[in-house]
């Protein structure tokens, strides 16, 4: 009944289904049906699309391959009072934003002003509705982005200037405090006790019995093999400096194995 | 006359147009498609080789020697299956020296000893010592009701198809040592 | 194979669908082959690539990694050093972090600079947006996930910035934090959100962001 004449044209269906039996063949279209420059989609701009993409990702294989993802050499500390933290890169601005407004206005800086440029940012086309698309023909929703992307450029660049300041500080305040001697390098490595060179060299901030002091954590019960303490020793770490413990290799190998015993 | 060649020509240009249509368009799109594959064939394996390398790493992981740990004395082995626990620290990954702890099934033969897995060779559920009333003197698994002789070695008719595994063993100081297990056919 | 295809085409309709995708017309000006500096138009399809990297080194990073505060950082540092390629596939992961908002970025900019927010495609943009919105939230959640000092001290952080929102803040952060402190619930939510949430919603606003510009096609030059 419903549709009257119509159920009875002569389009065929595959079985019950509303998939058309007879179906004209889809063939390509020639390349002459396209207007101007333009071209199909597959294959040939997808073609173009990955090469784009291939030299992409050689890029980024190198990049993975050449810097191993960083990982701190032991699980979180939450008692850790020296560890000054720092977010992922892209929320540096919002970090730095929060150290120019005065506590008791705080509101203003983790929402009031975030809040107000994502809600520009979400109604850009309804604040910027002339038909105009070309940027030196809008100024101001050009100068408005052109702005933003300076102040976030600026923030950005600004807090991983004072992060490195405030790690230089700790650092060598972490030097100065108590004034420990610089270890003489031992003469004689037989005559070596790791232990008295612990107390030279590492105690003045990792604190007397390892258990590390507001200047530098504890070193009880590191899950680090030698060779990592013994690089650590050499090269430093976050504020730790490089090369307190003169010592030949040897004797640092067995300092790390002295600082290791301590589980 | 010639109007009509035409138009024939025409018509079967369309007719053939599925399979012949313009041959060098043809070959430029196939040419096109397999450079499109190959180059995401390229970035597929780029990507996949090293983290199928990383999936499948536990399969091609050597299993680390296993120690030969004290289990008994001498002394406490009669010719009567007797099962004894021994502990061995593993690394199960990132959980290093794990107890862990394993039994085995150990009597006196002659001078010598057999020192048998409870494991079943079936299912693995752990076989016990002259537990079913029915089976007196055998190793009977309950899962399934595999049994097997005082050897080990499975009686045909019950489900597991192969012998106990058998540790090595050595004796030292009075103390057996067991080690690593030795698979029978 | 042929057999197999129109086994499947007579049932299912197919051709209609990839013919459509295959065949839709490229216009030259987004064309890098005819003015190089069409190389701004790729940078969408760049994001999504990326983002399929990240999909698919997160799918196997999850073989090893276990969300949980005495295992989280051993099991992390036991795939980064001890399984073979283990340090590539986290380190296409964390880059690739990195590299997802740059792109991402890169990209909100060409669609900025060049109008193309603009009137049909106001929606597509609000649905750009909340990608971007979803993207920051991975990256935030997946911080946390190795657990070392870094991972916690920064989440930290951000739990703190939550608790400043007039009268829900500290709700939020009570809920994201699954507790007063930082501790094993915040890792095993931020865990579920970034593996299971995000990326449902990402997928979900992705197609949307596709259909739609399959449907109003790319916008015209300027």
């Amino acid at each position: 009944m419903a549709g009257g004449p119509h159920d009875k044209e002569t389009v065929k269906y595959v079985g019950d289904s509303r998939v058309r039996a007879t179906r004209e063949r889809l063939l390509p279209k020639p390349y002459s049906e396209y207007p101007g420059k333009t071209e199909p989609f597959f294959p040939n701009f997808l073609l173009k699309e990955w090469m784009a993409a291939v030299v992409f990702l050689i890029g980024f294989m190198v990049l993975v391959v050449s810097h191993p993802a960083p990982l701190e050499s032991h699980a979180a500390d939450p008692n850790d009072t020296s560890y000054i933290p720092l977010p992922d890169w892209y929320f540096l601005f919002l970090y730095q934003l929060l150290k120019k407004i005065p506590g008791d206005m705080i509101v203003l800086g983790t929402v009031v002003i975030p809040g107000f440029f994502s809600l520009l940012f979400l109604l850009a086309p309804w604040l910027d509705r002339s038909p105009e698309r070309r940027p030196w023909k809008r100024p101001i929703a050009t100068t408005i982005m052109l702005f933003v992307i300076a102040s976030i450029v600026y923030l950005t660049y600004e807090a991983v200037a004072q992060h490195k300041m405030q790690l230089e500080e700790s650092a060598s305040a972490a030097e100065q405090a108590p004034a420990p001697p610089p270890a003489p390098a031992p003469t004689e490595s037989a005559a070596f006790d790791p232990e008295q060179a612990y107390m030279q060299s590492c105690s003045a901030c990792h604190g007397q019995d390892l258990k590390g002091t507001p200047a530098a954590p504890s070193l009880i019960g590191l899950s680090l093999s030698t060779d990592e303490v013994v690089d650590i020793m050499t090269n430093g770490i976050g504020v730790m400096p490089a090369g307190r413990f003169q010592g030949t290799d040897e004797q640092k190998k067995q300092l790390a194995e002295w600082v290791l015993s301590h589980q | 006359m010639s109007d009509h060649t035409l138009d024939h020509g025409g018509a079967k240009w369309r007719e053939n147009a599925g399979r012949q249509e313009n041959v060098n368009e043809i070959t430029r799109r196939q040419f096109l498609t397999y450079t499109l594959m190959g180059t995401g064939g390229f970035m597929v394996s780029t990507l996949l080789v090293p983290s199928v390398r990383y999936a499948v790493d536990p399969l091609l992981k050597k299993g680390e020697e296993e120690p030969y740990v004290p289990v008994a004395d001498v002394s406490e082995i009669g010719s009567e299956p007797k099962r004894f626990e021994f502990t061995l620290k593993v690394d199960d990954a990132w959980v290093k020296n794990q107890q862990t702890t394993y039994s085995a099934w150990v009597y006196k033969q002659g001078s010598d000893f057999v020192a048998l897995s409870p494991v079943c060779k079936h299912l693995g559920c752990t076989v016990s010592w002259n537990t079913s009333p029915q089976h007196p003197e055998m190793f009977y698994c309950p899962c399934h009701g595999g049994l097997y002789t005082k050897d080990g070695i499975n009686v045909p008719g019950t489900p597991p198809r192969a012998p106990l595994d058998m540790y090595d063993y050595k004796v030292e100081n009075g103390k057996l040592y067991l080690g690593p297990l030795i698979q029978r056919t | 194979m042929r057999k197999m295809y129109d086994w499947l085409d007579e049932r299912l309709d197919l051709s209609p669908i990839w013919r459509d995708i295959a065949d839709h017309e490229v216009p030259e000006h987004v064309n890098p082959a005819h003015h190089f500096s069409a190389f701004v138009y790729c940078f969408g399809g760049l994001t999504f690539f990326t983002v399929v990297i990240q999909i698919l080194s997160g799918m196997f990073l999850v073989m090893y990694y276990t969300p949980d505060i005495v295992n989280a950082f051993n099991s992390v540092k036991y795939l980064q050093t001890e399984v073979a390629f283990g340090y590539i596939v986290r380190g296409m992961h964390h880059w690739g972090a990195s590299v997802v908002i740059v792109m991402l970025f890169l990209h909100t900019l060409r669609v900025f600079f060049t109008g193309s927010y603009k009137k049909p495609r106001e929606m597509n943009w609000v649905v750009g947006v909340l990608l971007f919105a979803t993207i920051l939230g991975l990256g935030f959640t997946g911080y946390l996930l190795p657990w070392d000092n870094k991972a916690y001290f920064a989440t930290k952080v951000g739990l703190e910035i939550a608790e400043t929102v007039p009268l829900v803040g500290p709700y939020i952060k009570t809920f994201l934090a699954g507790g007063d402190i930082v501790g094993a619930s915040t890792l095993t939510r931020f865990f579920a959100i970034h593996v299971f949430f995000l990326p449902g919603i990402l997928l979900a606003l992705l197609a949307a962001h596709f259909i739609l510009i399959r449907r109003q096609g790319i916008s015209g030059p300027l």
